[in-house]
Order: C-alpha cells, then sequence, then structure tokens
C-alpha cells in the first residue's frame, strides 16, 4: 500500500493463470449462466471463439481485487469503468497493471483515480478506469461511514 | 441521437423503466465468499466480522458482485417459461430488431451503499439510447446502453451500471457475449 499515493505512482503488475476452472468459478460465482462462459463446444461452433471466455463480472472482481489489496481494505471502491477489447480464455497468461492518473483530496481521504490494463503477453484484453477513495492519513475516519451526499463517486 | 428509424415500440421505451427485477436474490455470504474465492479476494471485510465491525458495521459483500444480486435464479419452484433472463431488456430489443448476436462493449458503474448477509435489491432497467442501424465489420448493427439502477429494501442506492452493446448481424449466426 502507498501511504501518499501520487501521480505517477505505478501499482505491482499481478499475473494470473487464468484456466477453465477460473473462468467458469467466476461466471458460476457471479450467477452468470451464458454458454460461452462454461461451454466451449458452444463457444467455438455458435460463439465463433477459440475457447471459452471470462466474463465482465470475474473482471470486476479481479479488478477490484487488485487495486484494494494494494490501497488495503480501508480503501473504498468509487466507480469502476471498463472496455473490453478482446477476450481472455484458458491458458493467457493474464498480467494486470496499473498507474495512478489523480489525486484529489476531499474532507479527510483522497479520490484516487488509476488507469488499469489487462493484458495477455502484448495484447490489451481490457483497459479500466476506476476511482477509489483512500484515508488521507492512517487516523482517518473511515471512508465507509459517509452516505448520501457526503458520498459522490 | 436520431430516432427516425426507430420502431415506435423501442422509441417509446427510451428513458423508461422497461424491466424491474424487484429482490428476487437474498444476499449470503457463502455466495459472495464464492465468488472472492473465485477472483482471489481475501480483503477482509468480506471474510472476517471482526475487522469489517470497524468499518462498515458488519462484513459486507463486494461491490464488484452488484449485478450479481439483480439475476434471479435460474430455477425456482413454480417457475413457469422461461422467466426474466439476465439483462432481460437487452434481449427484448435483440428481438425487437432481429438481431441474433450482441456482445457487451463498455461496462461503468458506480458504487453507493453496501450490501451485506439478508439485503435484497431492486433494479430498474432503462434505456438511455440506441443509434440508427449502421454497417459494422460483423455486419448491420446498432449500439444501444441500458441503465440500471440498483436499490436495497430500505430505498438506499446501492449503485449505477451501465452497459453499452453492440448487435449486429443475420439470423445465420449467434453469439452472445456478457
Amino acid at each position: 500500500m502507498t501511504l501518499q499515493p501520487a501521480v505517477h505512482d505505478r501499482l505491482p503488475t499481478r499475473r494470473i493463470g487464468v484456466t477453465t476452472k477460473s473462468i467458469i468459478m467466476g461466471a458460476a460465482t457471479s450467477r452468470d449462466w451464458q454458454p460461452l462462459h462454461h461451454d466451449v463446444v458452444w463457444a467455438q461452433s455458435e460463439g465463433r471463439l477459440p475457447n471459452i471466455i471470462m466474463n465482465n463480472y470475474t473482471q470486476a472482481g479481479l479488478i477490484s481485487a487488485y487495486v484494494t489489496d494494494w490501497f488495503g481494505p480501508a480503501a473504498r471502491l468509487g466507480r469502476l469503468r471498463f472496455s473490453m477489447r478482446s477476450p481472455i480464455c484458458p491458458g493467457d497468461p493474464l498480467e494486470l497493471s496499473g498507474v495512478i492518473q489523480v489525486v484529489e483530496p476531499e474532507a479527510d481521504f483522497l479520490w484516487v483515480s488509476l488507469a488499469i490494463e489487462l493484458a495477455v503477453a502484448a495484447r490489451i484484453a481490457t483497459t479500466a478506469d476506476v476511482r477509489i477513495a483512500v484515508p488521507a492519513v492512517g487516523q482517518s475516519p473511515s471512508v465507509w461511514h459517509r452516505s448520501g451526499a457526503a458520498w459522490r463517486p | 441521437m436520431a430516432v427516425s428509424d426507430l420502431p415506435l415500440l423501442v422509441r417509446s421505451w427510451i428513458g423508461q423503466a422497461v424491466v424491474t427485477v424487484d429482490h428476487t436474490v437474498t444476499v449470503e455470504k457463502a455466495s459472495w465468499l464464492s465468488f472472492c474465492a473465485a477472483v482471489q479476494d481475501g480483503n477482509p471485510l468480506y471474510w472476517d466480522e471482526a475487522f469489517a465491525e470497524a468499518h462498515t458495521g458488519s462484513a459486507i459483500a463486494p461491490p464488484a458482485m452488484l449485478p450479481s444480486w439483480g439475476s434471479a435464479y435460474d430455477w425456482f419452484p413454480g417457475k413457469e417459461g422461461d422467466g426474466l433472463r439476465p439483462m432481460e431488456l437487452h434481449f427484448l430489443l435483440k428481438e425487437a430488431f432481429g438481431y441474433p448476436n450482441g456482445i457487451v462493449t463498455n461496462v461503468e458503474i458506480e458504487y453507493h451503499e453496501p450490501v451485506r448477509a439478508g439485503d435484497s435489491v431492486r433494479v430498474e432497467q432503462i434505456l438511455r439510447a440506441v443509434s440508427d442501424e449502421r454497417l459494422t465489420r460483423l455486419g448491420p448493427g446498432r449500439d444501444w446502453t441500458i441503465d440500471l439502477i440498483y436499490r436495497r429494501q430500505d430505498q438506499a442506492l446501492f449503485g449505477r451500471h451501465s452497459i453499452s452493446f453492440l448487435a449486429y448481424g443475420s439470423a445465420a449466426t449467434h453469439q452472445e457475449a456478457s
């Protein structure tokens, strides 16, 4: 975790070996039963895809975990925007990377905006923008107590 | 957005909550921990009641699971027909235009109040915009954006979710990506 996040700080790269099991686990536990996330025959014949593909809910979960693992559990996700450019399939060596783009003080916490990439070798699979609230210092009140007009993600 | 070539039915849907999913699933800790296991998320707010008490009052579900709580069970006692499909409004649009294929292109989620075990959500699916038909590299198609508003049973705002789709093609091929 960075105690004082700064623009251009880079998060350490996270490498994930994508498997058939991990794609199906992600789809099933996010309640997504579209066949292209669990049925390889359907994915190849009807979907014209190389294999089953990771669903967008799982990608959101991976991005969320990547960011909150870095900033710590006291941080609170405010906004996530992502574009899926190419599919993520079993056997893909997925790499998550991120860089801080904006740090904005608000009251007793900081809004931190990051650019995240999910890449398979040189291929960009997904790009994402994340906005997360981080306590300004260790003793700051929890950002989770903010609601209504005091929480503007 | 030009609306000149939109069917009247679709035009009447713009800006309206066409589909509502009303508290069909109860948020459960075992369900969200299974998702955490799938994405290897060890955040103690989701796992550790003692830790979560200081920050959120009790353990919360991962915010990234927001859309999952608006997806009905695939089967339930007394179910008749297909029931509501996940992202039902998207399928209604595909059927209205006759496009067999659809892919998600962009997703944006704004997270507000968390949900905990025992909560449930009401989701409104609102059609924000539909493009004119255009020729894509996958054939004739249209872009549309659906906004989803999630509220807990106490009416607190849980989140806002926007999904943009490209629907396209002829009846000869079928592809659905999410």
